[in-house]
């Protein structure tokens, strides 16, 4: 069970390796998106502000109305953070649930696609 | 609970259900289903093959309270069985889906190239195709979206106009519904032979169910669908018997791809011609646009997942599309297309469609009583009534409207043999089993290749080795 702060620990990393991928800025410029994350197990929440594909803020706490809402267990929400998990299979298995669009879905999996291509 | 800035309504999600379905081939669906029965009475065979999806989109709607993912096929059925059982259903689905694109595309072509010539038939035909499988894969590779506003216009303006057309038939034409009950065609045997093929012109409903992720209400899912298969019976059921009274024998006889197209010209002139065309190229170039849309979504995600090449899994740098996936997809459409072409068996991808979903619906309800079995506690916001009389009634119809579909000979008009529909068994039992070689032999090697690979990564995170 990740803690809050490690997950927020991890959202600080998740912001400088995203905002600093030139690929996926290029990719994402035209993408600003509220998106919520939930932690199923210990019933933490952040938000996290993208605009045009740059992560301009994060926060403890459900803040606004979101344009995306991801829910997952606290792990594997720290585990995609910081790059070592592959959000796709998890949501294929049914483990990481997302309300958006389709392309929103994409746009997500793609941070962790282009920034860690390994995952 | 949170709710999403934008949730999709009722409304759209109707709209959805209804304008997948709704597609070219469906006129020609439509004739196939009046040439089995009666002209006059096809509407028997079409509101019962609605009803018969009504049920099945009951046991989708369950599925999907219980799974409201875009992955929620693969999903309820890796749940009820296994992982390898759902990788080939599931591939099953998508690949006999894009085939269905082609099949379309060819009859768009057909309705064009009909129209107007610009070289020769044949070529003009080529021509057509291969525009409006690259736009396709053109707007899907751009990353453009049909938003639920211009679905709910384009669709209710579809179904409005084709309503509008039926009454203006009804009250301009003379249809002996009496006569017609008199005829030697008109059998028991031949209404459910009719409603096997009629399932065709459903098909597509239940790909509303990746708008689940856009509700917070998965409930609004199953009533979607159970509006739109409504919406879909009353509207074909109208609009195939008037298009049948406004054809004469002659166009019937010729075996016309373009049922619709002649119909309109019958009975408008030159503005029907048109109006038809603009009609058809929306109806066709909606549904394959969003066919494209899912499938090369899903084939994104296998290819995350170690089930296709990671190859499936780049994107467009620009566009964030998944262009590999796309032009995979589209290339097969494409050769789809020109098989249809060349040997002019458009039929035989109807009928392959049509037992398709006969066969999808037949899982879906396995799923339903498998799943009420292994997880009984597990929350569904919608749990069809009676126990597991739908669900079994469904399997033992669907299975009763495969063995049909697989056992009879698909005729023209005039009773002339086209092919013997087994043939579609052996092709689509083909695929089924190059898919299941494909998941028990290459499967493996991806997912060992995609384990070695992050095996030999260095987490990153913290205090993780």
């Amino acid at each position: 069970m990740a803690t809050k702060q490690e997950i927020l620990d991890a959202l600080a990393d998740y912001q400088v390796q995203c905002n600093d991928n030139k690929r996926l800025r290029k990719m994402q410029r035209d993408w600003s998106k509220l998106i919520h994350f939930n932690a199923d197990d210990t019933g933490d929440k952040f938000t996290m502000n993208c605009v045009n594909g740059e992560i301009v803020s994060f926060e403890a706490g459900a803040v606004g109305a979101p344009d995306i809402i991801v829910s997952a267990k606290s792990e594997y929400l720290c585990d995609m953070f910081w790059g070592d998990l592959n959000p796709s299979q998890k949501y294929l298995q049914g483990e990481i649930r997302v309300k958006a669009s389709q392309e929103d879905i994409v746009r997500l999996d793609a941070i962790t696609m282009i920034i860690w291509p390994d995952a | 609970m949170t709710e999403l800035k934008k949730v999709l309504k009722l409304r759209t999600i109707i709209s959805t259900a209804t304008g997948m379905a709704i597609a070219t081939s469906c006129y020609l669906a439509g004739i196939q289903v009046a040439t089995i029965l009666v002209g006059e009475l096809a509407w028997i065979s079409i509101l019962l093959a609605g009803f018969l999806c009504l049920l099945s989109a009951m046991c989708f709607s369950e599925l999907t309270s219980l799974y409201p993912t875009a992955a929620g096929i693969k999903l309820y059925i890796q749940h009820a069985f296994n992982e390898r059982t759902s990788i080939i259903i599931s591939m099953f689905y998508v690949v006999l889906g894009v085939a269905m694109v082609g099949a379309e595309s060819f009859l768009l072509s057909s309705v064009l190239s009909g129209s107007f010539q610009i070289i020769s038939p044949y070529y003009d035909k080529l021509l057509w195709m291969l525009f409006f499988i690259l736009l396709v894969m053109f707007i899907n590779f751009r990353g453009v979206f049909i938003t639920g506003l211009l679905q709910d216009i384009m669709t209710y303006a579809m179904v409005a106009f084709m309503i509008g057309v039926s009454i203006y038939t009804f009250a301009t034409h003379d249809i002996n519904f009496s006569l017609a009950a008199q005829s030697a065609k008109f059998t028991l045997g031949n209404i459910l032979q009719a409603a096997g093929v009629g399932v065709f012109l459903y098909v597509g409903f239940e790909w509303v169910a990746p708008l689940a992720e856009e509700t917070t209400d998965y409930r609004l899912i199953g009533k979607g669908m159970l509006w739109g298969v409504g919406l879909l019976s009353i509207t074909y059921a109208m609009f195939i018997v008037a298009m049948y009274a406004g054809l004469t024998q002659e166009q019937l006889a010729s075996g016309t791809p373009i049922p619709h197209i002649l119909f309109g010209t019958n009975l408008f002139g030159t503005a029907g011609t048109i109006t038809f065309i603009g009609m058809s190229i929306l109806a066709s170039v909606t549904s394959f646009n969003s066919g494209l849309l899912n499938t090369s979504r899903f084939s994104y995600a296998m290819g995350r997942d170690n089930v296709l090449p990671r190859i499936f899994s780049k994107l467009h740098p620009k566009y964030a599309t998944p262009w590999v996936a796309i032009l995979a997809l589209g290339g097969f459409a494409l050769a789809i297309s020109l098989a249809t072409l060349y040997t002019g068996q458009y039929l035989f991808l109807i009928m392959m469609a049509a037992a398709l979903e006969c066969f999808i619906y037949v899982v879906a309800a396995t799923c339903v009583i498998r799943l009420r079995k292994k997880y009984p506690e597990k929350e569904r916001s919608f749990k069809i009534p009676m126990g597991y009389t739908i669900p079994v009634f469904v399997i033992i119809v669907f299975t009763g409207l495969l063995l049909g579909i697989f056992f009879d000979v698909s005729r023209d008009y005039a009773g002339n043999e086209l092919f013997k529909n087994y043939w579609v068994a052996v092709v689509m039992g083909a695929f089924f089993l190059l898919l299941t070689f494909y998941t028990f032999f290459v499967v493996p090697m991806l997912k060992q290749k995609g384990d070695e690979r992050t095996k030999t990564r260095v987490k990153r995170r913290p205090g993780k080795v």
